[in-house]
């Protein structure tokens, strides 16, 4: 008996342990977030403070004077996930926001993108809590339509980021400040295939271009894969090739011609893995990689691409010239990225702008609570290679 | 070594000789790599055995140290998660706080053997069933994952940057041929955790347990010490697999790593480990393991889409639990 008093103890103290670290760096956390808050914010507040002599309570003080501006907004922002940086700038956007208009923002997402039930979970709860708005990066582009009905007739406006839902109920969603993911995946094409023309030109047998995404259900990702792929189509056709496109059959079944592989002179080969992973991703980029008639390469977000990067430490035919290596294009930035691209092994990435996307996003919010009407924004993308990556209006995109 | 078959029956056949079920997987493993050779010319290059390896290595670490709590007729579900978890933490210590990378290598092993005490706890003392015990810890460490690492995806230091030293543990490059490094740690590993298995108290034990534990009990031995030990040598194992994760991938997502201990735990039943407990190997777990990393590489070059290598890896599990209903019916008749 004492034994199992010893054991329960023992137990109840290594979960203690256990909460006590995860409450230190939780603490950690929001100081941290509330610091970068606070500096940012320390400009625009100072014209509230002008005659006010207490500096110790300064801060706070900022915070109330800014906060009757807002009025007593309450707003749910939900992300995809916080799996990459991306999302992290987006968080730091929002709260940025939040805190300069004075509004009140709860941010919550999933573990991992492809919790899509969990994400619908987190929607409802969040309509539950009756806040003034909701601002939602929605997985799956069908799951949330149930969720958005209810959000509508409770009266609560959701503005979707990042991801369009394009068939929401009419009225649900008031607006959609997203990244034109279309245009940002032929962004990417319009950058690679010069690179590859000659290669193509020259080739006495068909050439491959791979594309790895990381899934085929959400907005943002299919519209950039296809983007990538009309394009590369688009642009083969003007110089008199023809195009196939085959694996993953969404990709297949929703590009503008899926052409035929048997006469094709470039084959786009899609591969999809079964989780959003960077060691699938990896294993499926692996095996498009290892193709001898392979010549190109896209992966449509950062774990995608990353996973290339990550097949490409044991193949090592990655570069920047066309004649000797498989030119592979990324999207979005973080340090592995951002590094494979300095030193060359990577020809180049869309990145988009995920700072000022949170930023919008709590402004149309606010605007919708004070009753101005308001449209969609879109956001664009942004090539960058070894050659910009400085420049003025490159570098504040490329987050770590 | 032929732990596989229990009974020491006079007359053993071919193959029990040479190893039981461990042999018949063998000779799987290699029709599988000759049949993926055949089946497409850029499975046969270099490069491809290099990725199998090094996206072997985590599976198999997690392997080794399941098969303990699988001998001992329980389960460890929270390698997985865990694994993600303890590299999170490790990776966060390093990039965001500036520790060095041993210090947080060495972190990542010691909250797997925390992980694995309490687990060990839950189920040897206050008798939880394994399956939901890990469970349980496999949710709490996917969320302490994501609140240790902040919720942000951690890159370990990427090769050729400060501290990237640890990479080389796993592969290092010769006159710009890539040595699979890490091969040669896990056959190690197995070599040592089959002499423990067989040759120490804490392996007789943990089959002892898994055989039959009332009997165990009642011969005097501290059964609830070693019933531990066996969830302890399972976490540790994870806490090794996520060095070994880190230093093979960029990027370390939070949320990630449910799945994982499947793997590993199919690959150990796929070697012979019994699903009731009290029979299986180390070295067993080990081949199991590359039945599942040939399956998961091989099947994107025949061009088959991912969810097929799910279900495939899913059929190959089943007939390896049946060979092993089908081994016991035979011995007890």
């Amino acid at each position: 008996m004492k034994k199992k008093i010893l054991a329960t103890l023992l137990c109840a103290s290594l979960a203690a342990t256990l909460l006590a670290g995860c409450g230190g760096s939780g603490n950690d956390a929001s100081s941290a977030s509330s610091d970068a808050a606070t500096t940012d914010e320390s400009k625009p507040a100072e014209d509230n403070t002008a005659d006010d002599a207490d500096a110790a309570t300064e801060a706070e003080e900022d915070t109330t004077a800014v906060a009757t501006t807002g009025g007593d907004y309450k707003f749910e922002i939900i992300v995809k996930s916080y799996q990459s940086s991306y999302w992290q700038a987006a968080v730091t956007g929002v709260n940025q926001k939040a805190e300069e208009l004075g509004v009140t923002v709860n941010c919550t997402g999933p573990n991992a993108e492809s919790d899509i039930a969990d994400q619908v979970n987190m929607l409802n709860n969040a309509i539950n809590n009756a806040p003034t708005g909701i601002g939602l990066a929605a997985c799956d582009q069908e799951a949330c339509l149930d969720s958005l009905q209810t959000a509508m007739d409770k009266g609560i406006p959701v503005v979707c980021f990042d991801s369009g839902i394009p068939s929401a109920p009419e009225g649900s969603v008031l607006a959609t400040i997203a990244t034109d993911n279309y245009a940002a995946g032929a962004t990417a094409a319009e950058n690679l295939y010069p690179a590859l023309k000659d290669k193509i030109a020259a080739a006495s047998a068909p050439v491959r271009i791979g594309e790895v995404n990381q899934e085929a259900t959400s907005e943002s990702i299919t519209s950039r894969g296809l983007g990538f792929i009309d394009k590369i189509i688009e642009l083969a056709k003007a110089d008199s090739k023809s195009v196939a496109v085959i694996g993953n059959e969404y990709y297949v079944n929703n590009c503008s011609d899926k052409g035929d592989e048997a006469s094709a002179d470039i084959i786009i080969e899609v591969a999809v893995p079964a989780q959003t992973t960077v060691e699938l991703c990896a294993t499926e980029a692996s095996a498009i990689l290892n193709k001898a008639d392979t010549i190109g390469m896209f992966g449509s977000n950062q774990v995608a691409a990353e996973g290339i990067l990550t097949a490409n430490e044991n193949l090592d035919v990655l570069g920047t010239d066309p004649e000797t290596s498989i030119l592979a294009a990324g999207f979005d930035a973080g340090s592995v990225i951002k590094g494979a691209i300095t030193s060359g092994k990577m020809f180049g990435a869309v990145t988009q702008s995920p700072l000022a996307m949170g930023q919008t996003t709590v402004e149309v919010l606010t605007k919708i609570a004070n009753g101005e009407s308001v449209s969609d924004v879109p956001t664009q993308g942004y090539w960058y290679d070894s050659t910009n990556m400085e420049d003025a209006s490159i570098a504040p995109n490329l987050y770590d | 070594m032929s732990k596989s078959s229990a009974a020491g029956t006079q007359n053993k056949s071919v193959i029990s000789r040479l190893g039981g079920q461990k042999f018949i997987v063998l000779l799987v493993v290699i029709g599988l790599i000759i049949f993926f050779g055949a089946a497409s010319p850029d499975f046969r290059k270099y490069s491809t055995a290099m990725s199998i390896l090094d996206y072997s290595y985590y599976i198999a670490l997690m392997a080794i140290g399941v098969t303990f709590p699988l001998i001992t007729g329980g389960v460890d579900l929270s390698i997985g998660t865990g694994l993600i978890c303890y590299s999170l933490t490790g990776g966060f210590l390093i990039v965001q706080k500036g520790w060095p990378v041993g210090a947080g290598m060495l972190v990542a092993l010691l909250l797997g053997i925390i992980m694995g005490l309490f687990n060990g706890v839950l189920v040897a003392v206050m008798n939880l069933p394994p399956f939901l015990a890990t469970l349980c810890t496999c949710m709490i460490t996917r969320g302490l994952g994501s609140i240790f690492a902040n919720r942000l995806g951690i890159s370990w230091p990427t090769s050729g940057t400060e501290g990237s030293w640890f990479r080389n543990i796993f592969k290092i490059t010769v006159n710009g041929t890539k040595i699979p490094l890490g091969f040669l740690w896990v056959l190690l590993l197995v070599a040592l955790m089959a002499f423990v298995l067989n040759h120490t108290k804490i392996g007789r034990y943990t089959i002892a347990i898994g055989s039959n534990k009332e009997a165990t009990i009642l011969s005097g031995i501290n059964v609830k010490f070693y019933h531990i030990m066996a969830y302890v040598i399972s976490g540790f194992f994870a806490g090794l697999a996520a060095i070994a994760y880190s230093a093979v991938f960029s990027t370390v997502q939070p949320g990630t790593g449910a799945g994982f201990e499947l793997e590993a735990i199919g690959g150990a039943i796929i070697g012979g480990v019994s699903a009731s407990g009290g029979v299986g190997s180390v070295e067993g777990s080990l081949i199991g393991v590359f039945v599942i990393c040939l399956l998961k590489t091989g099947l994107p070059y025949i061009g088959l889409q991912a969810n097929w290598q799910q279900i495939i890896t899913g059929l190959v599990l089943i007939g390896a639990v049946l060979i092993d209903i089908m081994k016991k019916k035979k011995e007890k008749d």
